[in-house]
């Protein structure tokens, strides 16, 4: 390679890095924990604190681990970013289970502020991984927050399925198309070549 | 030992407010590193390079007590057997934990043992042991077993399509990718405090490297993709330790070349080498099947000068000295997403593209730019270099032979920078250990968060004596490297000038400079989400 077509990569590159994305206000959030400190009357949580569009926006969920058919409860802070002013229009919240083929989102309820925060209390009757949604609109835009939460202690077999899934998928595919080549005859010479080679 | 220095040097430290961090490098031991520095490259610039540099090695083989017990577990199949078995079990627990166990990173196995000890400890480990992990290495292990279905010997040959890699592959530009990918997903998608995610990524590795050796010859995701083992393959060549021939006389005059086609029991060289031709460690992943197909037992562990190899021997291509700066500006840029303010700047970022949520966008902006920053810094200065050179020699040849002297650099911080981590956050690891699934464990409390931060499992001032002892090192190992291989590109038996190195002189300076303020500034820490 010439130091021409090198650098001409280099710009490539470089140009390829200004390709920003849409004002997308859709976000997952990634949760951490939170114990609110020793000194803290704040109860842990499990937060996720992120900047989406305009806003700063903390969803936090009360107790952090949630068990089935206990009350657990959802607050929302959103404030702007360039003022630090607090969102004054209502929040819905919703709930889906967090899986490929969920079903649709059950409405939890929609709720004006209350003190700088939106809350919204919650039972789940089954453990499982969900993700709790609260929607908003602020300037003509919609805002939607998700936090995945974990209630109780779901079992987690599918990675497990998939990856054991594909292995034996590609052992039983590598299996057959050796079988083919076994009976093909420009196959055959090269099975036993292998063969003569081990 | 502490050094105290007259000279503020505060004006170059990051805000950390409120947030729980590791204390930096102090300024005295910074100004040591500083003057150290300054005296090599009077050195490097002054003084010439020395012709005919020896080349010292020792086969442990020939030691009096210990050569015949290195012979000895050199050709034994079930010590490396018993090990992988058991690296392969703690790796299977790992996953289990990840999938099953708490989610809170800090008590999880998973997370714990797989990015605190291992991925820590690893880059230490090379030095002292060389690529011996990928021998143990439980993606490898595991899809062996699967694919070729024996435990340790020779698997038939058609279990496997036996496909030849496609050309366009056989390089580590499939390494570098993935590790940038990975790099990714640890930093920005945060694997790392996830144990899910960590079992998740731990068995897509295993499923990458099963489909690798079910379709192509011999251990093609070792050689080509693995971004984990192509690291250990470059940073190995600095170590003092390889796989070599006891008496190079002997593979000399070998025909039959067992250790590349293997015995009827011993499966060939995973990675296609030659033991009489071994020049470089980049490929041997240490599985020992030369040792034990060698019918003159001709195989074992050799002693060498640290960084020996690279000087004298190493040949780069251009896809290789690619993978060495990506490491570099991989290892740096690491550093940099544990600074106190990266969050700021992420922020500010996002606020001026208007970039939401996980701020993925704007992490994969940073990310692209201080991965081009060093390289194209570096490209630059090769450059300038080639037109220093009368016979101006080709652009890739010069670009290649001067990478090898960013090598060290990327070995060093790398190190430096995990050894904070490894003496610091795993405190607590005896407790994980005995409830690896952190069954109804809390988060860390107050006390717990304390004890990582105020006290490591070393002094803090040994911490910064060996970050400050590591850097000097690569700093010098790195200017040796230049010295040596710069004459390379030079006309046969012309020695570099003062005025030729010193591009690239610069390019090492100025990186070296750049990790040691990483290493000033106070660090995050990883798996501690509290509140303080």
């Amino acid at each position: 390679m010439n130091t021409v077509s090198f650098f001409r990569i280099l710009v490539s590159l470089a140009c390829m890095l200004p390709a920003l994305p849409a004002h997308a206000h859709h976000i997952l959030g990634k949760p951490a924990y939170n114990s609110g400190g020793e000194n803290s009357g704040t109860p842990p949580s499990m937060q996720v604190e992120t900047q989406i569009g305009d806003y700063l926006v903390n969803m936090m969920v009360f107790p952090a681990f949630p068990k089935p058919g206990v009350q657990g409860r959802l607050h929302l802070y959103a404030a702007r970013l360039d003022n630090g002013q607090s969102y004054q229009g209502k929040v819905t919240f919703k709930v889906r289970d967090d899986a490929w083929f969920a079903s649709e989102a059950e409405v939890l309820g929609t709720h004006e502020i209350d003190d700088k925060v939106y809350r919204q209390g919650f039972v789940f009757s089954k453990a499982g991984n969900y993700i709790a949604t609260a929607e908003f609109q602020a300037e003509g835009q919609p805002y939607i927050v998700d936090l995945p939460l974990q209630v109780g202690e779901p079992t987690s077999l599918m990675p497990i399925g998939v990856a054991v899934g594909a292995i034996i998928f590609v052992l039983v595919g590598v299996r057959v198309a050796q079988r083919r080549r076994r009976t093909h005859p420009k196959g055959k010479r090269q099975h036993e070549a292998a063969r003569g080679e081990a | 030992m502490s050094f105290s220095s007259p000279m503020n040097w505060d004006w170059l430290l990051l805000p950390a407010e409120g947030m729980m961090v590791h204390p930096g490098m102090p300024a005295g031991w910074v100004e040591m590193v500083l003057a150290a520095m300054l005296l090599m490259v009077a050195w490097a610039i002054w003084i010439p390079v020395r012709a005919g540099h020896p080349h010292n090695s020792l086969s442990l083989a020939h030691l009096p007590v210990i050569g015949p017990v290195v012979r000895k577990i050199l050709i034994m199949p079930w010590l490396l057997l018993v090990l992988r078995i058991v690296v392969a079990a703690i790796f299977m627990l790992t996953i289990y934990a990840g999938l099953f166990g708490t989610p809170l990173p800090e008590r999880n196995l998973a997370t714990m043992l797989t990015w605190t000890i291992w991925w820590s400890g690893l880059v230490g480990a090379i030095f002292f042991v060389g690529s011996a992990w990928c021998a143990i290495c439980p993606w490898n292990s595991l899809s062996t077993w699967l694919v070729r279905r024996r435990l340790w010997r020779r698997g038939s040959e058609t279990a496997s399509l036996g496909l030849r890699v496609p050309k366009v592959l056989r390089s580590v530009w499939p390494a570098l990718l993935m590790f940038v990918g990975l790099s990714w997903l640890e930093l920005g998608f945060g694997v790392t405090v996830s144990p899910y995610a960590t079992a998740l990524l731990a068995l897509l590795m295993v499923v990458l490297a099963t489909v690798s050796l079910a379709v192509f010859e011999r251990k093609a995701f070792c050689r080509y993709f693995c971004p984990v083992g192509r690291t250990i393959g470059f940073y190995s060549e600095l170590s003092p330790v390889a796989l070599r021939p006891i008496d190079p006389d002997v593979c000399a005059s070998c025909t039959t070349l067992e250790c590349y086609h293997g015995t009827a029991d011993v499966e060939p060289c995973p990675t296609h080498l030659v033991m009489g031709r071994i020049k470089q460690n980049t490929y041997c992943i240490s599985c020992d099947a030369c040792s034990r197909s060698c019918p003159h037992q001709n195989v074992a562990w050799r002693l060498r000068n640290v960084g020996e190899e690279i000087i004298q021997a190493v040949h780069t291509r251009w896809d290789e000295a690619w993978f060495i700066l990506g490491l570099l500006a991989l290892t740096s840029f690491h550093g940099m997403t544990m600074l106190p303010a990266w969050e700021r700047w992420m922020s500010v970022l996002a606020w001026t593209i208007g970039d939401s949520g996980q701020l993925l966008w704007s992490f994969s902006i940073s990310m692209s730019v201080s991965l081009l920053i060093p390289v194209a810094l570096f490209a630059l200065l090769a450059l300038l270099t080639q037109q220093m050179i009368a016979t101006k020699p080709e652009y890739s040849r010069v670009f290649s032979a001067l990478a090898l002297s960013a090598l060290p650099l990327a070995f060093v911080y790398h190190l430096s920078h995990n050894l904070g981590h490894l003496v610091r956050e795993s405190r607590g690891m005896g407790q994980v250990i005995l409830n690896p699934l952190g069954t109804n464990t809390q988060p860390l409390d107050g006390a717990e968060i304390n004890a990582r931060h105020m006290l490591p499992l070393i002094q803090q001032n040994a911490i910064f004596a060996l970050q400050a002892g590591l850097l000097l090192f690569g700093f010098w190992m790195a200017v040796r490297i230049l010295r040596h291989r710069i004459t390379r590109v030079l006309p046969q038996g012309q020695a570099a000038t003062g005025r030729q190195i010193m591009p690239a002189l610069t390019f090492i300076v100025a990186i070296t400079l750049y990790n040691l303020w990483l290493l000033m500034q106070p660090m995050t820490m990883r798996m501690c989400f509290t509140t303080p």
